[in-house]
């Protein structure tokens, strides 16, 4: 097919869905194309913070900043995306109070407010940590859900006029000398292939920006760090929670919904699509957020994973963590004279909408108008929705048919709304839009279930089984870095399940 | 309280262990946390699937052996898997039997829709065999999450229905409810009127492996009767009715035959006396109760039972501590595909014993005198991917235990 649009984006991230509803709420023509699925890179694999800048403060004043104004502005806008839990930085014994004085110098810099507890009051309020503790520095840190935050933004683009194709990927760029005219493009699934003509070419494929830029013979000074977590299957803490010292491996506990999320590493990576959490990544994280709550040395846990941050390099550095998590945005007619083509990369979740707002407003001002941006102020549509365990409850009726995931109560009624909202291509869209596989088996009984619910809908082709397979091979990917204790017994009984039982 | 034989673990080995002591004469005690994976995963009897087409399981079993001389069946012998095997057909005689066709593996659907290889079947699976599959209508019930008629006939190249129960208060039902079900006459008439009316031809009928816990060659008789075709059960997602038929029978017999039986207590402790088990500590809480006997048979299985236990560092044995050959380091344990050709190395981690079944260290030094060890714990076998779980657990709990009795 071919397509015309003012603007193509490329990415279905946070951050290209982000310039996809900002361009649509300024009324300007736009089409975004994605690969895969909406967040299937860095924007569905990290821990789901939303940051209060206070891990930037002492490190990188200007990201700090940014950080704490999208904090305010997404609790408005993305309310229903948000837990707003709070967080703690904790001071252990072996960090000495000189780091916390300066982190508490440079909260106050860049306007992050704190409020500083002692030992038994941060006891009091979050029991499971060190009870060695010497204080804790109370931070407006929260936990934000990505992918409801992604799939909003779309929604509301789309009722403003904006196209979305997924799972369709660009084959190659259409240039006319200094100018990029439009792309290439085919649908992965179908095999149909496409023409996008465009004014203006958003880059916003984060860690692929390189691949991408190939195309058109540029490249940029981006390093690719892979950084890894472990979730447990019980949630450990209320609040999140931050070892307070310079940025260092595994300094954090994201809670997030019934779990916790353990991070972070910075392991250099050459690889966008094949990487894995190794055994010693999982170690460090564990030895070192166990640092700050005791039990996680224990804690059962039900999944490791990883994702590529794409961090640009100002100039070369050796430590990743020295290099600016903040964002850059390049107009390729200035940097290459490649006219037509902008690439936005780096940045963070929590900065998204002010990445999508730099961009917009770049290409605003090459269109020549000058329509402000207003996603800061206008709400996502979901945002009114009451949300919580009590409206998760409400949803789950006697009507609702089996339920599907026993682990996370996922009803087959909820499977099948999605399945009418939205034409789904494969089942691992699903995955991403329901809590499916997110639970204690990590999708071992239930996602059996939903090939069985595909067949009985005629929704799946007939010779599924490879897929199921495919599925097991991927869920394995993260169940094998933390195989041991009561997460061995489970893979044992998945392993009698379907290599035992049913002989796949 | 002192017995003659402790038996620890509640699965077909231990189950099979319980039985040969009693029919031994000697009195015996088996203690078991739960049901055992026979509950889980058993529904029909598996060898050794890797016995090629049409070679007789005998046959099969030697070349076996002389390939592998440090696996289980290889401590056994032959004679020794027969018998073991025929003890265990002899506790269930007609209708609820089991049976090989022409003493060869063959091919059972499954509820995923492929087709596995097992050797002894039970009356209701017999007619599933070797289907033309056109033949055949799968049927699931709306509302039992655990079977999907229309995956398994797509993949099987047949057809499929989903059957609304009967009743509108059952919105979701469990395999046990519906076997329960199963066994009403009232209920079968509905179901089987239903599909009467459905069947286009059709001479078998497939159903989830759910038709009735205590009498389901009733059922299925029943069945056959209304809807004129052949009715047979397919292997489903755990929990296994037809295991837990296998575990019911050797509980009545077991207990009728004077064997005490404490189900849902897991050993906490052993007491030890040099090489010498002296007794058992069973932790309910607040109390702690010890048994002794003369001969000990640690029948405890691998993860899912508890027999093996692994912490981020080691595999270990936590009731007497035996030692364990294992993969040097947590990282070595699994491949990185999780269908890999070849086996999980942790696969290698088991309990290493003498001939008899006595636990001995890497040297072949022994490590205690009293205590036999049978069932899936052993080393050197990897019964998922050899399909053969529970001829192992068949075969070793009767071997270890003829032994055990004989010193």
């Amino acid at each position: 097919m071919k397509f015309r649009t003012e603007t193509l984006i490329i990415g279905g991230g946070a951050t290209g869905v982000g310039i996809l509803r900002d361009l649509a709420l300024r009324g300007i023509p736009s089409l975004l194309i994605e690969k895969g699925d909406f967040a299937s890179g860095a924007s569905g694999r990290n821990h789901g913070l939303l940051h209060s800048g206070g891990r930037y403060a002492v490190s990188d004043p200007e990201a700090a900043r940014e950080c704490i104004a999208e904090n305010r502005i997404l609790r408005k806008i993305a309310r229903h995306c948000i837990e707003e839990t709070d967080g703690f930085f904790v001071s252990l014994p072996e960090d000495g109070l000189d780091f916390r004085d300066r982190f508490l110098r440079a909260c106050e810099e860049a306007e992050i407010p704190t409020s500083l507890l002692a030992r038994d009051e941060a006891l009091v309020l979050e029991p499971e940590l060190n009870p060695d503790l010497l204080s804790a520095v109370k931070v407006p840190d929260g936990a934000i859900d990505p992918f409801t935050l992604i799939l909003e933004n779309a929604r509301d683009a789309e009722e403003h006029g904006a196209k979305i194709l997924l799972h369709t990927e660009i084959t190659s760029l259409i240039l006319d000398g200094d100018e990029v005219k439009g792309a290439r493009g085919k649908d992965v699934i179908r095999g149909e292939e496409h023409t996008f003509e465009a004014s203006y070419i958003v880059n916003a494929t984060g860690a692929w920006a390189n691949q991408f830029l190939r195309r058109a013979g540029l490249r940029i000074g981006i390093a690719l760090s892979k950084g890894s977590m472990l979730i447990t299957n019980q949630r450990l803490n209320h609040r999140v929670i931050n070892h307070c010292r310079p940025p260092s491996d595994g300094d954090i506990v994201v809670p997030n919904h019934t779990v916790s999320i353990l991070g972070t590493t910075s392991v250099r990576s050459e690889d966008v699509e094949d990487f894995e959490v190794t055994s010693q990544e999982v170690d460090l994280l564990i030895r070192q957020t166990s640092r700050m709550i005791p039990a996680l040395r224990e804690a059962r846990l039900i999944r490791a994973y990883a994702g590529i941050r794409p961090l640009f390099m100002s100039e070369e550095k050796g430590d990743d963590r020295a290099i600016s998590r903040g964002f850059v945005l390049i107009d390729h007619e200035e940097r290459d004279r490649m006219k037509n083509l902008i690439t936005i990369t780096g940045g963070k979740l929590s900065s998204y909408r002010l990445m999508a707002e730099k961009t917009a407003d770049l290409i605003c001002k090459k269109m020549g108008r000058d329509t402000p941006c207003s996603t800061h102020l206008k709400p996502l549509p979901g945002a009114n929705r009451p949300t919580g365990l009590k409206e998760r409850l409400k949803r789950f009726s006697v009507d609702g048919g089996e339920v599907l995931c026993d682990c996370e109560l996922v009803q087959r009624k909820e499977v099948e709304e999605f399945l009418g909202k939205e034409k789904l291509s494969d089942f691992q869209d699903i995955l991403r839009r329901t809590r499916l596989a997110k639970g204690t088996c990590q999708g071992g009984f239930c996602v059996y279930r939903l090939f069985g619910m595909l067949h009985d809908l005629g929704m799946i082709e007939r010779d599924s089984n490879k897929k199921l397979k495919a599925f097991l091979e991927e869920r394995w990917k993260g169940i094998r870095p933390i195989a041991w204790g009561t997460a061995l017994k489970e893979e044992e009984l998945i392993e009698s399940i379907y290599k035992g039982i049913f002989n796949l | 309280m002192h017995y003659d034989v402790i038996v620890i673990g509640m699965g077909l080995s231990g189950l099979m262990a319980a039985k040969t002591a009693v029919e031994a004469g000697k009195k015996v005690l088996i203690i078991g946390k739960g049901m055992g994976s026979l509950c889980l995963f058993s529904n029909t009897i598996d060898v050794l699937g890797k016995v090629p087409d049409g070679i007789e399981m005998n046959e099969g079993l030697s070349r076996w052996i002389s390939g592998h001389p440090n696996h289980p069946y290889s401590k056994i012998g032959i004679e020794k898997i027969e018998e073991a095997l025929s003890s265990f057909i002899s506790l269930f005689p007609p209708p609820y039997s089991f049976q090989t066709v022409d003493n060869k593996n063959c091919l059972l659907p499954t509820g995923a829709g492929t087709l596995r290889p097992t050797y002894l079947i039970p009356t209701t699976m017999v007619g599933g065999i070797s289907l033309p599959k056109e033949n055949t209508l799968i049927v699931g019930f709306r509302g039992f999450k655990d079977f999907y008629a229309h995956h398994v006939a797509d993949q099987l190249k047949c057809r499929g229905i989903s059957l609304q129960l009967p009743y509108d208060s059952f919105r979701e039902l469990s395999a046990s409810a519906l076997a329960r079900l199963m066994e009403r006459e009232s209920f079968r008439e509905t179901i089987g009127t239903e599909i009467k009316k459905q069947l286009h031809g059709e001479t078998h009928v497939g159903f989830p492996a759910i038709l009735g816990i205590h009498n389901s060659v009733q059922v299925k008789d029943g069945l056959e009767k209304i809807t004129g075709a052949t009715v047979y059960e397919i292997p489903i997602l755990p929990p296994s009715i037809p295991g837990k038929r296998i575990f019911d029978r050797f509980k009545e017999w077991l207990i009728q035959k004077g064997v005490t039986f404490l189900l849902g207590n897991s050993v906490s402790n052993s007491i030890l006396k040099g090489r010498r088990c002296e007794g058992i500590e069973v932790f309910r809480p607040p109390l702690i109760s010890s048994y002794s006997a003369d001969r000990y048979i640690l029948a405890t299985g691998r993860f899912v039972g508890g027999g093996l236990k692994a912490n981020d560092e080691r595999i270990f044995e936590p009731i007497f501590n035996l030692p364990l050959p294992q993969p040097e380091s947590r990282e070595g344990w699994f491949r990185k595909s999780f269908f890999s050709d070849l086996f999980h190395p942790i696969y290698q981690a088991g309990i290493l014993t003498d001939s008899s079944f006595r636990p001995v260290d890497e040297r072949g030094d022994h490590m205690l005198e009293n205590v036999w060890v049978p069932g899936t714990i052993l080393a050197h076998h990897h019964a998922i991917d050899e399909k053969s779980k529970e001829g192992i657990e068949i075969a070793t709990g009767y071997a270890a235990t003829i032994y055990a009795l004989g010193t």
